[in-house]
């Protein structure tokens, strides 16, 4: 399976949602469309589910030399941002539901949900009422929903949210076996270190237009020129004054005595680190290489602080 | 075509809404209501008593089975006494100050039937006073009988088993009706509140939801209008047996029947597509006032209704032509007027077209309603949407 989105732009009554983006989609793979609310991550994904239509560009999805215009039904796998099941039915009556609607026989269903209740530990509760359950019990729920049919792709709208740490490890070993069993996984979050652990390639997406693209590696490379100095002090650091320098476009604080500073593409490190050196008195000091997070943060300011001939060039 | 996953939809939506027990207990309860509302009625029955009356000694009314009447020696006062201490008399009739007065305890159900007896025995007085004899009397207060006749050759007359038929149908169709309303109402909103609407997408079209949930609750609109029929069938049995009649269904005219079961179901089923566009233009039912616009489906039984008695009247033939309102008129009018069959086939024809298109139009607006995401349309909206041929 290849997904191809070309030119792509969505608009609503006062928005554009989706401004005229383009990606590529290989089979097998895990795909991240990254990128805060309102982004377009979610009008993409309706527009790839068919709920909606693209205004402009095009959207093809090639399958065993057949191509549609989105994924067909069969194929996918969905886990919507705006999610629920039957909270007054048990988890198997739900569960047999959707896998019967897939076009699944009963035994052949239950097999495969018995296998993915023990995957996430919820054996015990498949007689409960939906309802009974933990928010981040019913997640997972209505993720085995996504892939019980064992479709060829699988759309999943913020996997991650309202999970807490260890069962967001358990999604990353779900991800990581779909994609062992062939599955092309499209996900989009917010959760960076998720991210970075799975997938193949991603997109950033900032005001409906993609800002950064490729494997995390050709990400670090686009945005190499930004380096970044990590920074500690035995004082509490002057935020403002580290704030104020030319070079800086972003500085983290994860204790008032360090700090994380991001300089500008353009600049030199030589100077910035001899005025640091002028000012404090550093306990340690080093560049460091910045993680997803960082990249995205970096992005997304950079984004911010581009003008309207800028973006539009 | 109905697809696979509409039945399994239909089949889901069926058994969401179908509680066996609850509904078993609900007609033991009315069973048991009907039996203890007949249980008061026959205790409370007092025309199965009789009653003593003390009437003066000149009078010469006869006893019947309800009154017995005795002429006491004693004094009225006395009478009158013994009336309150409860000890002899239900009633005590008296000539004072030239008029005639009944002396009871309190108002009784049986003091009409009591006067009405009194009543006789004056007429008959009187009648002998003018010289009439019994016969005479009896004759002239008989009413001179008028019969009906109907020219129109067609009408079957007024009170045939048909037309308990039809309006049978009206009842049942009434009660299906407002079963499906509920159900689609909070089937639908119910679903939308849940967040289930989007990943059902996934799997299917908006059509085959929209099959699924209409074929669901008819079914269950079906099956409350099945068990009625049963318990009405059950209570009629019961009170023909202990009327002694034995069951006789030998008034049902099969024929009826046979027309009356397309058009019923027809009319139900566009009543459910029809509820089913509205619940699936509503976003939060307890902001939106749609809901209330889904009970524009009970309209056509009620303008049936209220032109019953006329049933070769342009209202009612006009009403058993229209699509919207044929199920209900078209059942009515045939149980009372002879309808030639390339009538009643042209009439249900129009209706199961009217059926494809409304199923249609509910396919599509629960597709729109959907990707307004939390925005409700306006009737403008649907309105367009009615009118546009756009699937998707």
């Amino acid at each position: 399976m290849q997904l191809r989105i070309e030119a792509v732009t969505k608009e609503y009554a006062t928005v554009t949602a989706v401004n005229q983006v383009s990606f590529q989609i290989q089979s097998g793979e895990i795909f991240a469309l990254l990128g805060p609310n309102g982004a377009g991550k979610s009008s993409i994904i309706r527009m790839l589910v068919g709920m909606t239509k693209p205004d402009a560009g095009s959207i093809s999805v090639s399958y065993q030399d057949q191509t549609f215009q989105h994924v067909p039904r069969r194929l996918l796998g969905y886990l919507p941002e705006d999610r629920g099941l039957y909270g007054d039915k048990s988890v198997e009556k739900n569960l047999l539901f959707l896998a019967q609607l897939h076009g699944l026989g009963k035994t052949e269903a239950l097999s495969r949900m018995e296998h993915w209740l023990e995957v996430f530990e919820l054996t015990e509760r498949r007689h409960d009422d939906l309802k009974q359950l933990s928010k981040g019990n019913q997640q997972k729920v209505q993720l085995i929903a996504a892939v019980l049919h064992q479709p060829a792709l699988v759309i999943l709208d913020e996997p991650f949210s309202g999970l807490d740490p260890i069962n967001q490890e358990k999604v990353v070993e779900f991800l990581k076996q779909l994609k062992q069993n062939g599955m092309t996984v499209i996900l989009s979050a917010h959760q960076m270190a998720m991210v970075e652990k799975l997938a193949d390639r991603m997109v950033l997406m900032a005001k409906g237009e993609v800002v950064l693209a490729g494997t995390l590696a050709e990400i670090r490379q686009q945005a190499q020129p930004e380096v970044q100095i990590q920074l500690s002090s035995k004082t509490p650091l002057p935020i403002d004054w580290l704030r104020s320098l030319d070079a800086v476009t972003a500085v983290e604080l994860p204790q008032p005595e360090q700090a994380v500073l991001t300089l500008d593409q353009d600049a030199e490190v030589g100077p910035v680190l001899q005025q640091l050196l002028g000012r404090i008195e550093p306990e340690q000091i080093a560049m460091q290489k910045p993680d997803l997070h960082q990249l995205y943060l970096n992005a997304m300011s950079r984004h911010q602080r581009q003008t309207p001939q800028e973006a539009a060039a | 075509m109905i697809s696979r996953q509409s039945l399994i939809v239909a089949r889901w939506e069926f058994l969401r809404f179908f509680k066996w027990k609850q509904q078993l207990i609900s007609y033991l309860l009315m069973l048991a209501v009907m039996g203890g509302v007949f249980a008061w009625v026959y205790l409370t029955d007092e025309s199965r008593q009789q009653y003593r009356i003390a009437v003066p000694v000149s009078f010469a009314v006869q006893s019947t089975g309800q009154f017995e009447f005795q002429r006491p020696s004693i004094d009225l006062s006395q009478q009158l006494q013994q009336l309150r201490d409860h000890q002899t008399w239900h009633a005590v009739l008296a000539y004072q100050d030239e008029r005639w007065v009944l002396h009871t305890g309190a108002s009784s159900k049986w003091l009409p039937q009591l006067e009405q007896v009194l009543q006789n025995y004056f007429q008959l007085q009187r009648a002998g006073d003018f010289g009439l004899t019994d016969a005479q009397l009896n004759e002239l207060q008989q009413p001179e009988p008028i019969e009906r006749s109907f020219l129109d050759d067609d009408f079957k007359g007024e009170d045939t088993p048909e037309k308990m038929i039809a309006f049978a149908v009206l009842i049942l169709l009434l009660i299906g009706l407002s079963t499906a309303f509920g159900q689609i109402l909070m089937s639908i909103t119910g679903e939308k509140q849940q967040r289930v609407t989007e990943q059902l997408y996934a799997i299917l079209t908006p059509q085959q939801w929209m099959d699924g949930k209409v074929l669901g609750h008819s079914f269950s609109a079906l099956k409350a209008m099945l068990t009625t029929t049963l318990v009405m069938l059950v209570f009629f049995v019961v009170v023909s047996l202990i009327a002694g009649d034995g069951l006789d269904l030998s008034w049902l005219n099969w024929w009826v029947l046979l027309w009356l079961i397309p058009f019923a179901l027809a009319g139900l089923l566009l009543c459910a597509c029809f509820m089913g566009a509205i619940a699936a233009s509503i976003d939060d039912p307890n902001t939106s006032g749609k809901g209330v616009v889904m009970m524009v489906t009970w309209l056509p039984l009620l303008f049936t209704y209220l032109v019953i008695d006329s049933p070769s009247g342009w209202a009612m033939t006009l009403l058993s032509w229209l699509p919207l309102t044929s199920f209900a008129a078209m059942p009515v009018r045939m149980s009372m007027v002879e309808v030639p069959w390339w009538q009643l086939s042209l009439s249900l024809a129009l209706l199961l077209a009217t059926l494809y298109y409304m199923r249609r139009l509910g396919g599509r607006i629960f597709l729109r309603g959907m990707q307004m995401y939390g925005k409700e349309p306006s009737w403008g909206d649907i309105m367009r949407w009615a009118l546009s041929r756009k699937a998707d």
